[in-house]
């Protein structure tokens, strides 16, 4: 209880320095800002973890689940801009619910860009897989039957392309107009299409046996409840 | 005593290198004048060269200009703020503002991507995973098993991939569906095999004492005295840039009017403290050049 006031404690603090920092610069620094709202949402997540009381065998699993997502773009290799890490993602969230969602996704997003290479881009995409996790397992009560989970998936490939947009538009705040703007998200509208689409695929064939994979798992270890 | 093999700013504790890497990030996104970032962008590409010869930067080179490009000749068609207007185009004004904001754009984003070049040869694995493991020890945990997990995971993958091609299942041919539904039934196989194995790893870090007590772990690393003094400087450094900037030095005024280009006294001092900063690397490879030269 105590370590929770301390948190909570400093998220205000952070909240606060962020606003006050927001007022006082002159010039505003849209990108730094972004980044340290990002910066503070990992914290909250990853300290819960972090004080949570947890078994050995969740944590194992939940590296073994961030790893199947990260590396399953080893077989699509040979299809450009075909990759299943969302729909792991998702049917994570979907089964061992919001916080372990989040988890799997941002340290997939580390791990595969640890064999890839990290770059300006790493953070946000930790954000958009873990928010998407997060969200899957959030909305999981409503994401029973099998065409809301297509719709959620088909949102989420845009939103994921968004996202990833974003580093893009708050580095160059400055200098926003629409046109801008029309040109950064229309340029990414195709890749954005090819993984909404995918992820709609890959849950009509494969969601109901994987969620009931994970599922029969975790009723048969009581795992992450 | 730990004697370590490696030489120059690779030999120097991950948490110094850590500050200079986040130090160079902030300031190139802090500071938006052009001088400074070209500066910056020159000496980026010396410290890339000082770790690999510049194999690195090699491969990366024409995506970076290509980029740079794009954005400094598309930039003053999508935007048509400012007040200097060059010339119209199709009835829209084109401003020396956006123009110059195009530059500056392309310049701090060849420099980030520069940064983290190199920060992938110095910062790589486990120095970089070092640095989170005293703050949140057990998500580091989480990165470090999972890291290693995907050698693992990949050779599972290969034995699956061996089984289903003699039966006939390709990842090559037939149609994308066929193809797409092949690749994810091996993804399926690969996560009810590797999830019945991570219980049992789990079980025997279990028999092994896990959670017990605080984690311990074996740390390569150790503070000196080298190692301290440099951490100091880079802050004060670093404080020094950040006083004059939200003090409005090192900045060029864009929008609405573009400012002057010149430099005042304090714009100057900061210019010297950042290119310190930045040369960090480049400082210690050459120092020890020159002792390893008076040495014979």
């Amino acid at each position: 209880m105590e370590k929770r006031k301390t948190i909570l404690l400093l998220i205000i603090i952070l909240f606060s320095l962020i606003v006050v920092s927001f007022i006082l610069f002159p010039y505003q620094h849209y990108l730094i800002l972004s980044l340290a709202i990002i910066g503070i949402i990992f914290f909250i997540f990853f300290t819960r973890f972090e004080i949570r009381k947890i078994k050995a065998r969740e944590i194992v699993i939940l590296a073994i689940l961030a790893a199947t997502a990260a590396i399953s773009r080893v077989p699509f290799a040979g299809l450009p801009s075909i990759q299943p890490t969302s729909f792991v993602i998702i049917t994570v969230g979907l089964v061992f619910g919001a916080e372990s969602g989040f988890l799997v996704g941002a340290v997939a997003a580390i791990v595969s860009n640890i064999f890839l290479g990290q770059g300006p881009w790493t953070p946000w995409q930790m954000f958009a897989w873990g928010t998407m996790g997060l969200s899957a397992g959030l909305l999981r009560m409503f994401l029973c039957k099998k065409w809301m989970q297509c719709f959620f998936g088909f949102i989420w490939g845009f939103v994921f392309g968004w996202i990833m947009n974003l580093w893009i538009i708050t580095s160059n705040a400055q200098n926003f107009s629409w046109e801008f703007l029309a040109s950064v998200y229309f340029s990414s509208i195709s890749h954005d299409l090819a993984h909404a689409i995918c992820n709609v695929v890959f849950i009509i064939i494969f969601s109901t046996s994987w969620v009931k994979i994970l599922q029969r798992f975790k009723r048969k270890h009581g795992l992450l409840n | 005593m730990v004697i370590s093999m490696e030489s120059g700013f690779r030999s120097y504790h991950p948490y110094v290198q850590f500050c200079y890497y986040l130090f160079a990030g902030f300031l190139i996104m802090y500071f938006n004048h052009p001088i400074f970032l070209t500066s910056v962008l020159l000496l980026l590409i010396l410290v890339n060269l000082s770790h690999d010869g510049g194999k690195a930067l090699r491969k990366w080179i024409l995506i970076l200009v290509i980029m740079s490009a794009i954005i400094i000749l598309l930039n003053p068609f999508l935007v048509s703020r400012g007040t200097t207007i060059l010339f119209y185009f199709r009835g829209k004004q084109v401003t020396l503002e956006a123009a110059m904001y195009g530059i500056t754009m392309a310049l701090f984003i060849v420099n980030i991507l520069i940064l983290f070049i190199s920060f992938n040869l110095i910062l790589n694995g486990n120095r970089f995973l070092y640095i989170f493991s005293k703050f949140l020890p057990r998500t580091a945990f989480l990165i470090m098993i999972s890291i290693r997990f995907v050698p693992l995971l990949k050779r599972r993958l290969d034995q699956i991939s061996e089984v289903h091609l003699i039966r006939g299942m390709s990842m090559t041919t037939g149609s994308l569906k066929s193809r797409m539904k092949n690749g994810m039934l091996r993804m399926q196989i690969l996560l009810t095999w590797s999830l019945e194995e991570a219980v049992q790893s789990a079980d025997s870090m279990k028999a092994r004492g896990y959670g017990l007590g605080n984690k311990t772990s074996y740390i390569p690393y150790k503070m000196k005295k080298r190692d301290w003094s440099w951490l100091i400087t880079l802050c004060i450094l670093f404080c020094l840039c950040i006083a004059g900037g939200t003090l409005g030095y090192g900045k060029l005024m864009i929008y609405p009017e573009l400012g002057t280009l010149d430099f005042f006294l304090i714009d100057w001092v900061l210019f010297i403290c950042m290119i310190m900063l930045v040369a960090f690397p480049l400082m210690i490879e050459g120092r020890e050049k020159i002792r390893w030269k008076f040495s014979r």
